[in-house]
């Protein structure tokens, strides 16, 4: 009786897990061919840029001060007319900029972008697919 | 015997769903039209719980640090009406805003709900670019930045205040309190300079508001 029980359960797990792997593999593989949106970049292509890139930090300063990609410049929009000076006067004209916050649905790094493409008319400007949390594997 | 207990257990699963909590929200999506003086405002996003059961908010989740929402209380009974306060302080953000909210309940049976929040942060003064600039050894001519007030919001340009003096700044009025321009020219790009030009308006009267401008030789 327990074995029959035992066997049952069994089968309704194996059962029940033929949609559960069906769901993560098609998740793995929406993640990875999920496109890119008009002016972002994936992290592995930012990377191979290396040192023509200008990391711009659109979290809170909070945040920022607590861990950053390496090299980053911070600049959001709770703070933008005190942090543009410095941002600007830190700036290489010749690096192409890379913004992201926190990734997930976070929006700050368009935004900023959005102005230093369109206020300040810097081109060149890029967001960083899927934000801090991609760079640090999450 | 087994076709009995699985029809029971499908019989009880139908009977669980019709019967689930849920939230009636009045309102996902409130817009707002604000000016940068105003700092920050306050939306209120009400709802009742129009389910058999009480319901459990487990959990909040901005879309931006710059908002911050909060409850009275995190469970409701059924009938029972409460409302998410969501805080939102503009910064220096300026034009259209949209910040959201994602609610999750012990009752998630339908995914969480968002809450939608749309406020347009509107300045009258139109300031393009709010950047010039010049590569060392670029020719040293003059850039020009267009100041334009909105239709039927005139504002007044009182003077400009160039940082750096080598960042020679100079303000034309081209229709008074609609359009301005501002001609910045070095006196040469040899060196890296920085500077800003400082335009005072007369807008808003009761507190009127100076406008940055950028100049940079890199």
């Amino acid at each position: 009786m327990i074995a029959r029980a035992a066997r049952q359960l069994a089968l309704v797990l194996a059962l029940a897990l033929i949609p559960a792997v069906v769901s993560g593999a098609w998740q793995l593989a929406w993640k990875k061919a999920e496109p890119l949106a008009a002016g972002e970049v994936r992290l592995a292509t930012a990377r191979e840029w290396g040192a023509r890139v200008q990391w711009v930090d659109a979290r809170s300063r909070a945040k920022f001060e607590r861990t950053r990609i390496p090299g980053a410049l911070l600049l959001n929009e709770d703070e933008w007319d005190k942090l543009v000076g410095p941002f600007l006067d830190a700036w290489d004209a010749d690096k192409t900029l890379v913004v992201y916050c926190d990734g997930g649905s976070c929006e700050a790094s368009h935004q900023v972008a959005a102005r230093l493409r369109k206020d300040l008319m810097i081109g060149g400007v890029l967001v960083l697919k899927g934000g801090f949390a991609e760079w640090q594997g999450l | 015997m087994h076709i009995r207990i699985l029809f029971g257990l499908a019989t009880l699963l139908l009977l669980t769903s019709h019967s689930r909590a849920q939230l009636q929200w009045d309102n996902l999506v409130q817009q707002f039209q604000r000016t940068p003086q105003d700092e920050g405002l306050e939306a209120r996003f009400t709802f009742r719980n129009t389910g058999a059961k009480a319901v459990t908010i487990k959990s909040l989740r901005a879309s931006c640090g710059c908002t911050t929402p909060r409850l009275e209380k995190e469970t409701y009974v059924p009938g029972e009406a409460g409302a998410v306060v969501a805080r939102f302080v503009f910064g220096d953000r300026k034009g259209p805003q949209r910040k959201t909210i994602e609610v999750r309940t012990d009752d998630d049976s339908a995914g969480p709900v968002l809450l939608d929040l749309r406020v347009l942060i509107h300045d009258p003064l139109t300031i393009q670019p709010a950047l010039v600039y010049w590569k060392r050894g670029d020719a040293a001519a003059a850039k020009t930045i267009q100041l334009t007030a909105e239709a039927g919001q005139p504002v007044r340009i009182k003077r400009i205040i160039a940082s750096n003096p080598r960042l020679a700044a100079k303000l034309e009025t081209v229709k008074a309190g609609e359009h301005y321009t501002v001609a910045v020219t070095p006196t040469d790009t040899t060196q890296k300079e920085s500077g800003e030009v400082f335009v005072l308006t007369d807008f808003p009267a009761d507190a009127p508001r100076t406008y940055i401008l950028q100049v940079r030789v890199k």
